[in-house]
């Protein structure tokens, strides 16, 4: 996302790329944890742990949410590349 | 942190902080809904019974067990993610 040779940025423009960069990174980590709960928790709470099923259920579903995120997201900018080639980028 | 002066570093570590208190309202008030929603529907009395207060409890331990765990597995999910990015992978 943010990274290598860009032009030179004034202080505020530093903090805030970085700002967002956690902010983005954070939220996403969140719903990753409300959407996987939602799909592998027992919610009859009979067990305050983490069964075995439930946990390798939150892993597997968290691998397949980021990778779901990162398909979505190469998908979007291939269609916005094609369609706004005139908006350069 | 990215090429931030000491001050820089400071002024994103309010601004996080300030940030981070008002996304944990959101967080605490959806573990509230959520622990709610699975173990409260018994309306025949007003006091939470020691079923309910049992069953909020452990979700609430489950939460923690869960956003714990989430938290590690994407913490090695981005990096692995970052790494592939740095080799311009596909």
């Amino acid at each position: 996302m943010f990274g290598f040779g860009q032009p030179k940025l004034s202080s505020e423009e530093k903090i805030a790329a970085v700002e967002n960069e956690i902010k983005v990174m954070t939220e996403m980590q969140t719903r990753m944890a409300k959407i996987c709960s939602q799909k592998c928790l027992d919610r009859t709470y009979r067990e305050g742990e983490l069964s075995k099923g439930e946990a390798s259920c939150l892993d597997r579903c968290s691998v397949k949410f980021f990778e779901a995120h990162t398909t979505i997201s190469e998908q979007l900018q291939k269609e916005q590349a094609a369609k706004g080639g005139m908006m350069g980028r | 942190m990215d090429g931030l002066t000491n001050s820089e570093q400071q002024i994103l570590a309010d601004r996080i902080q300030k940030w981070q208190m008002k996304q944990f309202m959101g967080i605490f008030g959806n573990l509230v809904d959520s622990c709610f929603t699975s173990c409260v529907d018994d309306f025949q009395s007003k006091a939470l019974s020691g079923r309910e207060t049992g069953c909020l409890s452990r979700c609430v331990s489950k939460w923690m067990a869960t956003n714990e765990r989430m938290g590690e597995r994407f913490a090695e999910l981005n990096a692995a993610e970052m790494e592939r990015q740095q080799r311009g992978g596909r």
